[in-house]
């Protein structure tokens, strides 16, 4: 039997550099300490992976971010993309990053379908999490967190 | 030549053919796939010449579509196009005939090589 332990920062990290280095062709780097990362309201997507290790990983970011993530791997403006563009594009962020953590854990594990909505203030940060860290990309904070234990 | 894009993704699907562009496929006509049982339509339909196909899908999932595919006894070149590339995962798509997985995220490079002996 694998032993599977849960995702640990520097794998999501990694796994996050990755997929934005390779689909939007752009670095993300941590969120300045001491500035305020409080989000009024955004986007979220979810994935979980279900095994050896059971729970999900979430990307949280402001609503207008998640239109430049969306622009970004399309290469269009994000004024000129749909609601519903914008959530699949960041629900393939955080599949691929769910497959890449998946891969990177090994041992017995499914991946689900990714989860994408909006979500009110301060849900980036009130759930209990395993691993939790902040990015900065264009000026905007996304929030990163592993969340043990089935919804 | 006709390559079926099946993926739940519409953005993905674009990337994917933005990516066939990159990597020298571009004259090649896309059809796209929302889904594994849209895709099993449209090889029904249009037969292509080259599958690629995501593996977690709803309705029909890549590796059911091409198990249904192999068993109704079409041999329509698959590869899949997922964001899962574990070795056992690739060992199961080869045994149920797959050519090839190219695992997300992907780089043109990745394409050209895979598809290389395919397309030609």
């Amino acid at each position: 039997m694998t032993t599977v332990v849960a995702p640990d920062e520097g794998l999501v990290r990694a796994a996050v550099d990755l997929v934005w280095s390779t689909m939007l062709f752009a670095t993300v780097e941590p969120w300045p300490s001491g500035l305020d990362a409080a989000l009024a309201d955004g986007v979220r997507a979810t994935i979980e992976l279900q095994g050896d290790w059971n729970g999900r990983l979430a990307l949280t970011c402001p609503a207008g971010l998640a239109g430049e993530i969306a622009g970004a791997m399309i290469g269009t403006a994000a004024a000129d993309l749909s609601a519903e563009d914008v959530h699949d594009a960041l629900g393939e962020v955080v599949n691929v990053v769910g497959g890449t953590v998946k891969g990177a854990l090994g041992g017995e594990l499914a991946l689900g379908l990714p989860d994408v909505r909006p979500c009110a203030a301060d849900e980036a940060t009130d759930e209990a999490t395993d691993g939790g860290f902040v990015l900065g990309w264009n000026g905007a904070p996304i929030h990163v967190q592993v969340l043990a234990g089935r919804p | 030549m006709k390559i079926v894009i099946a993926d739940d993704s519409r953005v993905m699907r674009q990337i994917v053919s933005r990516t066939l562009r990159q990597a020298g496929f571009g004259h090649h006509d896309v059809v796209e796939a929302e889904d594994g049982a849209d895709a099993l339509s449209k090889v029904m339909s249009e037969r292509p010449d080259l599958v690629l196909s995501d593996w977690n899908m709803p309705n029909k999932t890549g590796i059911e579509l091409l198990r249904d595919l192999r068993g109704s006894g079409n041999g329509v070149p698959f590869g899949f196009v997922t964001s899962e590339g574990s070795p056992e995962m690739r060992q199961v798509a080869e045994d149920a005939g797959a050519l090839f997985l190219i695992a997300k995220p992907f780089t043109p490079e990745a394409f050209e090589s895979a598809l290389a002996g395919v397309l030609g």
